[in-house]
């Protein structure tokens, strides 16, 4: 793996498969370290990490501010349709909007408010998986982890009966501009023409929720609007970010979850045994391989961090899963260990910014595993398969897990 | 009137700021960057219990001391 550390490339397909080595390297020898390929700041250690997360005085997350001082006019305005909903996007905007969004929203995310969707996902994980246990094989993402929080986050803004292909096909084009595939040379493009799509199809449901409004999220949003707490373009651009943001990440938590149990099989066990552990199982696959890898902060002005300056909007790579694997925050970082406890992991980032859906996603994941282990066992890869990532810097995300297995009922 | 207790839980707090903001009287952020409770008295007992609901980590305990009940979280949300 030296080599790996010299080339200095977050994108290398050494790196996309296996980024806790990388991270770890550089943990041991630079834990804040500068990446010329990046032009930015690579943190990897805990500490470091949970400093700047909870720091939004110094460290900014206005993504599009930044990325539009980078740009000039005309590139700015080739992207125009991609800014004009992203800028409104509560994960990339800073306090005091970001506050006045976030306490609006999180009444509808706490831990007891989402505890009413159980027995919904329950059934959704049952029907998924009855689909499939027959066959004594799935491709993990496709057949099961992907349906289970589409059909959940279209519960929860009020409309089932969207189309969930298009849906798929137009988050993906989304995805395209930020997350999976930063060396497509046409990503801009194709993200627009992804966002545009996904803003007609929404419109005119968020119109006829004005007209009949309900107990959903996008009524919530309408009733705030109209109170003059935030405005139609905050009302528009959170419902693309809760459909877009809403699937992808519990979806590879789940295959990432699964994968890490097919490789330590005696945890598998241990909790097909002890059904009891399941929130700390779910927590612990969380910390070992979560679904987001890292996450962007700009420095507002001058400051350090341990012992680097870090000057005025430079950037800085704050990695979770580097900071998940550190050994001076968890003993044996490197053992799946579903009895952990404590676990204070920062896979669902630390902060203002703390994922808004990490008790769904939790609740989500706790059901899948929760079934998995209870009516298969002795997952494995199958024979012919090999694993391949996306490659993306921000999202850990297979592209496929085919598997066989036993059905225990 | 009963006397509250209201802890948080520094092995789960993350920091969010988010009891700070519904009652910024009652919690404030340490040096650390994580909510303590400066003064509990400045809310009432449903103030704190809705206020605790809101944290996304469970990381705020409520209690009446008199009586010895748990008023947040419900076991069920505990691991």
């Amino acid at each position: 793996m030296e080599t790996t550390v010299l080339k200095d490339d977050l994108m290398t397909p050494e790196v996309i498969a296996d980024p806790h080595s990388y991270y770890r390297q550089l943990r041991e020898t630079e834990r804040v370290h500068w990446n010329e390929k990046w032009k930015g700041w690579v943190l990897t250690g805990y500490k470091e990490c949970v400093d700047v997360l909870r720091d939004p005085d110094h460290f900014s997350s206005d993504r599009m501010g930044y990325l539009a001082n980078e740009l000039s006019p005309k590139e700015q305005e080739e992207i125009a349709p991609i800014f004009k909903v992203l800028k409104y996007w509560m994960v990339f905007r800073d306090p005091p909007s970001h506050t006045v969004l976030r306490m609006l929203l999180n009444k509808l995310f706490t831990p007891v408010a989402i505890e009413r969707y159980r027995p919904m996902v329950r059934k959704i994980v049952q029907k998924t998986l009855d689909r499939v246990i027959d066959k004594g094989e799935m491709e993990v993402v496709r057949d099961f982890a992907y349906d289970i929080p589409m059909a959940v986050i279209l519960e929860l803004i009020g409309a089932p009966d969207l189309d969930r292909e298009k849906i798929k096909e137009w988050s993906e084009a989304i995805g395209v501009f930020f997350f999976i595939k930063a060396d497509e040379p046409k990503r801009r493009e194709i993200a627009c023409e992804g966002i545009t799509a996904l803003v007609n199809y929404i419109e005119p449901l968020i119109a006829h929720r004005r007209e009949h409004p309900g107990i959903d999220l996008i009524s919530l949003l309408i009733s705030a609007e109209e109170a003059g707490q935030i405005t139609y373009d905050d009302v528009l651009g959170t419902c693309v970010l809760l459909i877009f943001g809403g699937h992808e990440t519990t979806m590879n938590l789940i295959a990432n979850g699964a994968w890490a149990f097919m490789n330590n099989a005696e945890q598998w066990e241990l909790l097909s045994k002890n059904p009891a552990l399941i929130k700390k199982a779910v927590e612990e696959l969380l910390r070992y391989d979560g679904s987001v890898k890292t996450t962007v902060r700009w420095a507002k002005e001058d400051v350090m961090v341990a012992d680097k300056l870090i000057k005025k909007g430079e950037r800085l790579l704050v990695s979770l899963s580097g900071a998940n694997r550190d050994p001076l925050q968890f003993p044996n970082p490197d053992v799946l260990d579903i009895t952990r406890d404590p676990n204070l992991h920062v896979a669902f980032a630390h902060g203002i910014h703390v994922c808004l859906g990490a008790s769904l996603a939790r609740m989500e994941a706790e059901e899948a595993f929760a079934c998995l282990t209870k009516r298969i066992s002795c997952p494995k890869l199958k024979e012919d398969a090999y694993l391949n990532y996306y490659p993306s810097v921000i999202h850990r995300a297979l592209k496929n897990l085919p598997i066989t297995f036993q059905k225990l009922n | 009137m009963s006397k509250i207790k209201v802890t948080v839980n520094h092995n789960r707090c993350v920091g969010s700021r988010l009891c700070v903001g519904f009652l910024p009287d009652v919690f404030d952020m340490n040096e650390m960057g994580q909510s303590t409770v400066i003064k509990v008295e400045s809310a009432s007992p449903l103030e704190l219990v809705q206020t605790a609901e809101q944290c996304p980590q469970c990381a705020i305990r409520v209690e009446d001391t008199e009586t010895g009940e748990v008023l947040f979280p419900p076991s069920e949300l505990e691991t």
